[in-house]
């Protein structure tokens, strides 16, 4: 039989899906199952598992320091001794990518944890408040935006001097909006909901259904988020730092190790290839991770919004 | 319908003199004496009090704020004391390289995500969907600076196939668009996955909709229903998407400038921020901030040209 | 009746096709499966149908009976994860079934036409009426001039006011019933000879229904075409088919001439179908007949001591003065436009008056019906009761206490007394918490003294009559019957003095929505709770209301005991309303 229409299974009679509500560690075990059983989750997840497992025990792993100079060895490609080579100043760059690895999912992790929370708490009272906040976070919102992100940054960078705390907090003012629409767009719907009105028609008081009604229906969809915004994060601080705005020598960063590839570009390509390849493999690795969670997540979220 | 055009128009005003207000007053916050700061560690003086007073530095800051609006309205974006020129002069005289590179780069992505994208969702589930979504995706997660310098390596310092660096010889266009291809290949690259995807996910949820289920009991021709029924819908997000892109191409294209060694805003500011040339920086920030509200805002209108519920309702 | 006497016209088959020249599409043995995850599950099984030349064909069923797919399946427009397992579908002698999509276009469209149950999203919305019944007449050699005579012509006769102009307008400058109207004209066009129509009344007010009914029979009549009308509505099947169609989980239980099946049913279920439906329950009665959900028999008769006990409840309402609720002028109006807008398009008036003065009491244990079609500003009354909305004018007295004047804290205490049962039964109970915690949630919010939450869930799903281990389940497990009754429960919870219950049976199919009226009659009697029911549905109002309450655009128009009102009705508004309720005879 020849199917014309692609419509979703709206017409169908689909028995009502019975799931049972599990707890957080089946949930998560439950999850992970669902996430291997797809390839490119499959791929993602193991993509982050090494990118994650490096950074972390980088000074395990890292055969020399990061920073340690050594003149007589500069610029060699890949050997038994050094197995990415080594830079303009002969430090090795497997270690130097190792550490490098550190500061990304730093700087990642605690400017995406600062917008998330500032986000949602400036989403719900938009969302939520009365009229007049909500236009005015809006706008403000809408101003934040209408700087592009790395001009924005380079304005910051001027006034405060590069450092990892300016990377954090670009980022954080420039994602706050991001998340704070969705949270704002959720809450507005959730409160035309029924069950939000039978909550105040209980005369629940508003925290209550603030954080125990909203808040659960609209965190999923936010941590979603928040992993998708992991290797954007990710480029704009190896973005800033080629730039020579961001992580400042001799901290290593895979920014700077581009950078200094791009300075000796004639001379050799290890470096453009050592500090460009983790950066593919991990922004890679989270968008993966993410847009396969998202495609697990997101009809049951819909379903419930 | 005129309304909605006004009101948006307003709203955008309004979001550049906040945009710029906050930037003149995150300058005036720097601590320090603001006279040595925008004139350099090498100032007489003399030269910082003359200066003072020609900035206006000892009225109140909400004076200050409006002859900087005034001044702006003016066409004055500030003097450039490095090399002593009007800093509008040395903006506008960047700012075609910049347009330049973004128009070529969304056209590229737009003339090849479209029909990808339309393509995909005709044919949603198959091999070349997968692999079309998978290689979206990754193009859409690699860093752009990255595919710059990648590009550089590979087609210009290894094949030497393309020329590494500048925008090509003055009044020769044939060698300008030679050195327009890898920029706009590499600014455009994520754009192509980008609207790709896009299009294939409005496409699919148009062609699950109640109206197409009608279009297709009536029998029309297939053809009819996926290009004039279903893609008018679909490539409505699209366009909303190519307004927002500019702000981020013009951070892509600041890259790209920067690795390809072009002239354009992006170096500008770039270049400015590392000598610290505040008025240079001040003044091309606001020029690419009121071009990424001018963009959104001209999406928005032309969202609601395309449709008619729109027109109506605000 | 026992339900081994399989005596069904349905599995006659060779009887059924064996007048297959009489019949201008006849099913045979249809089997359709959908494809979900981890297998299959059976949408229609060996279905066999006959569908008489010239004759309008009503196929009825609740939902997840298999109606729809039936008509998707012969028109090839089902979902991608739908399979024809086995059968025929012929039409004047080819098979719909085995045809390829280019040849099935051909017919779409010509030979047959289709009218869809939701006119606001069936129709493309960014082109207008015009191109879009312009490109359907594609077939047709003629220039473009005719082809927008005939659309204008065909708007005409569907009765469009001013079709010349309305022709270049877009889908959402129609209402939904002038919408409907549309679609059928575009249907009416193609001149099919055959014309498949998906509850094509069910998101229209009553009013409306009557009409497009009225339209569709005269179409028919007119063209001479076949027609397939499929609804859950019994009354309106009743009313306008001449062959009637019963399906009962992807099985045809019962099909023949329509008088037949409905003064004689021969399956079990149609007869228990038909017992259930409160619109056919002549004699007013607070037990409704119900059906229990595993299809088994038992029809519970209606007892006769009613009119004696509720002559006995009349008097006591009548010496009962004190008034629990009472509503004075109340006036409610929601700003549509901003001031400036307003202004400019000189507008004197940027509000949308929802309710006009309206005033109404109700008594201790009384059961009072707001009645009106969508727009009427009866649920708004209802939200102004529960304070989820500000009235700009009038008073809302409960238990001698002016709401709208007292303080947030005073208000907050006076509403243990008052709880509300929403619309949609799933959607308004939180949907990441278990039912134990949904249902206890006023106790909480109020303070209320409780040993522990556990017992007090299952006391209250004891009095709703739900499966104690229902506690630890989440709404989206529910049916919508059961989520019903989750609702029943946490009204119960805080021992309120009055429940305001909006649409108590929207949603619900016909079997459930007497379990539902029969428990809040039990309840209210047990209890002693006032009842406020706000709904369009003239049918339950009838057999649960002491006194009813007609609400059009903001207003009053009229009000009175129940049966009063039916029997009498004063205003030409109810007049109209009762006329346009469509009892399920056959005519």
């Amino acid at each position: 039989m020849n199917q014309l229409t692609s419509t979703s299974d709206e017409q169908s009679p689909l028995p009502v899906k019975v799931y049972k509500e599990k707890g957080l560690f089946s949930t998560l075990t439950d999850t992970l199952r669902r996430l291997v059983k797809q390839p490119l989750g499959l791929l993602g997840l193991v993509l982050v598992t090494i990118v994650v497992l490096s950074a972390v025990l980088a000074s395990v792993i890292a055969p020399y320091d990061p920073i340690a100079l050594d003149i007589m060895n500069r610029l060699q490609g890949p050997s038994a001794a050094h197995w990415l080579g080594t830079d303009q100043l002969g430090r090795d760059t497997f270690s130097r990518v190792l550490y490098g690895g550190q500061i990304a999912l730093q700087v990642a992790l605690s400017s995406i944890a600062l917008a998330l929370g500032f986000g949602l708490l400036l989403g719900l009272i938009a969302g939520f408040g009365p009229r007049w906040l909500d236009s005015i976070i809006l706008t403000l919102f809408d101003m934040v935006r209408s700087f592009p992100t790395i001009i924005f940054a380079l304005a910051v960078v001027t006034l405060t001097g590069p450092s990892i705390s300016t990377i954090v907090l670009v980022v954080v003012i420039t994602s706050i909006p991001i998340y704070g629409r969705v949270v704002r767009t959720q809450t507005q719907a959730l409160a035309q909901q029924e069950f939000i009105l039978a909550e105040r028609a209980m005369n629940a008081s508003m925290p209550r259904i603030l954080f125990r009604h909203m808040l659960p229906n609209v965190i999923g969809q936010l941590l979603i988020l928040a992993s998708m915004d992991i290797p954007i994060v990710i480029t704009i601080e190896a973005g800033l730092s080629f730039l020579g705005l961001g992580i400042q020598a001799p901290t290593p960063s895979w920014g700077s190790i581009i950078n200094d590839g791009y300075s000796f570009i004639r001379n050799t390509p290890w470096l453009i290839i050592a500090g460009g390849l983790p950066l593919i493999i991990t922004t890679l690795g989270f968008t993966f991770l993410g847009e396969s969670l998202r495609d697990i997540f997101d009809p049951k979220l819909r379903k419930d919004v | 319908m005129w309304l909605f055009l006004l009101r948006r128009s307003a709203l955008a005003v309004l979001i550049v003199i906040l945009a710029v207000s906050a930037l003149y007053l995150m300058i005036h916050a720097i601590p320090g004496d603001p006279a040595s700061i925008i004139l350099g560690p090498r100032a007489t003086d003399e030269m910082k009090a003359a200066l003072y007073i020609k900035m206006g530095l000892d009225q109140p800051v909400y004076i200050q704020l409006a002859s900087f609006f005034a001044n702006i309205l003016s066409g004055d974006l500030g003097y450039d004391v490095f090399s002593q020129r009007d800093v509008s002069d040395i903006v506008f005289e960047q700012l075609p390289w910049t347009l330049a590179l973004i128009f070529c780069a969304i056209t590229w992505a737009a003339l090849v995500g479209i029909p990808l994208g339309c393509y995909s969702a005709i044919h949603a589930n198959t091999w070349f969907d997968n692999l079309t979504g998978v290689l979206s995706v990754g193009t859409i997660a690699i860093p752009s600076f990255v595919v710059a310098i990648y590009s550089l390596l590979i087609f210009s310092v290894t094949l030497h196939w393309l020329p590494a660096i500048g925008a090509g010889e003055q009044g020769d266009i044939l060698s300008q668009l030679e050195h327009l291809i890898l920029p706009a290949f590499a600014v455009g690259l994520g754009w192509v996955g980008y609207i790709s995807r896009l299009v294939r996910s409005s496409m699919l949820e148009v062609m699950g909709s109640n109206h197409i289920r009608t279009a297709k009991a009536f029998g029309l021709p297939t053809h009819w229903i996926t290009f004039r029924y279903a893609l008018r819908l679909a490539i409505l997000p699209t366009v909303t998407l190519l307004g927002v892109g500019i702000g981020y191409l013009l951070s892509a294209s600041l890259f790209a400038e920067i690795v390809f060694a072009r002239p354009g805003i992006g170096k500008l500011i770039f270049d400015a921020v590392s000598t610290r040339n505040y008025p240079v920086v001040m003044g091309s920030v606001l020029v690419t901030t009121v071009l990424f509200v001018i963009a959104t805002t001209l999406a928005d209108f032309t969202n609601a040209l395309l449709d008619p519920r729109m027109r109506a309702n605000r | 009746m026992t339900t081994n006497t399989m005596q069904t016209s349905a599995l006659d088959v060779d009887a059924l096709h064996n007048t297959d020249l009489d019949n201008i599409v006849s099913v045979k043995d249809l089997s359709v499966k959908f494809e979900v995850a981890g297998g299959f599950v059976f949408g229609l099984k060996n279905v066999n149908v006959r569908v008489p030349r010239g004759q309008i064909v009503g196929v009825v069923g609740e939902s997840g009976s298999g109606k729809s797919t039936l008509i998707y399946a012969l028109t090839q427009l089902m979902a991608d994860n739908a399979i024809v397992d086995s059968g025929t579908a012929h039409m004047e002698g080819e098979d719909l079934l085995s045809k390829s999509p280019r040849e099935m276009q051909r017919l779409l469209g010509d030979d047959i036409a289709m009218i869809f149950q939701d006119p606001m999203t069936s129709l493309n919305p960014v082109f207008s009426i015009e191109r879009q019944m312009i490109d359907i007449q594609y077939r047709l050699s003629i220039s473009n001039k005719e082809k927008r005579q005939r659309a204008i012509d065909a708007l005409h006769r569907v009765g469009i006011p001013n079709p010349e102009q309305r022709l270049t307008a877009y889908p959402h400058e129609f209402s939904g019933g002038q919408l409907q109207r549309v679609s059928i004209a575009m249907a009416l066009m193609a001149k099919p000879k055959l014309l498949i129509a998906d509850e094509p009344t069910t998101a229209l007010d009553a009013s409306l229904e009557v009409q497009i009914i009225e339209l569709l029979k005269e179409l028919q009549a007119e063209i001479g075409c076949s027609m397939i009308f499929v609804s859950h509505h019994l009354g309106v099947v009743g009313t306008l088919c001449d062959y009637t169609v019963v399906m009962y989980h992807g099985d045809v239980v019962e099909q023949g001439p329509t008088a037949a099946v409905f003064n004689n049913p021969q399956h079990s279920y149609t007869q228990r179908l038909l017992a259930c439906d409160p619109a056919r329950i002549k004699q007013r009665t607070k037990r409704l007949p119900t059906m229990d959900s595993d299809g088994s028999e038992h029809v519970e008769i209606p007892a006769g001591s009613y009119l004696a006990s509720q002559i006995g409840k009349e008097a006591q309402l009548e010496n009962d003065t004190d008034q629990l609720l009472k509503i004075d002028e109340l006036g409610i109006r929601f700003p549509i436009q901003s001031k400036l807008s307003a202004f400019i398009n000189g507008n004197k008036d940027p509000y949308l008056h929802a309710v006009k003065k309206v005033s109404l009491t109700l008594k201790r244990g009384e059961t009072l019906a707001i009645v009106g079609e969508s727009g009427s500003g009866k649920t708004t009354v209802a939200q102004a009761i529960l304070g989820l909305n500000e009235p700009w004018c009038g008073a809302i007295y409960f238990q001698g206490k002016d709401l709208l004047s007292l303080s947030a804290r005073e208000r907050g205490k006076t509403r243990r007394d008052i709880a509300m049962m929403f619309q949609d039964p799933i959607s308004s109970l939180s949907p990441r918490m278990k039912i134990s915690d949904l249902i206890t949630e006023p106790l909480v919010i109020h303070g209320l003294p409780f040993d522990s939450r556990n017992q007090e869930a299952r006391r209250l799903l004891g009095m709703v009559g739900l499966p104690l281990d229902f506690a630890d389940r989440y709404p989206h497990q529910l049916s919508g019957g059961q989520a019903r009754r989750v609702g029943v429960a946490r009204a119960l919870a805080q021992s309120p003095k009055l429940i305001v219950a909006d649409e108590p049976t929207a949603g619900l199919d016909v079997s459930v929505q007497g379990e539902i009226l029969n428990l809040l009659n039990q309840l209210q009697e047990d209890l002693q709770i006032a009842i406020l029911i706000i709904t369009h549905n003239l049918n339950i109002v009838r057999h649960v209301a002491d006194r009813t309450l007609i609400m059009n655009m903001g207003n009053i128009v009229e009000q009175g005991a129940t049966e009063s009102i039916f029997a009498n009705p004063q205003h030409s508004y109810t007049k109209q309303l009762l006329a346009a309720n469509i009892h399920a005879d056959p005519v």
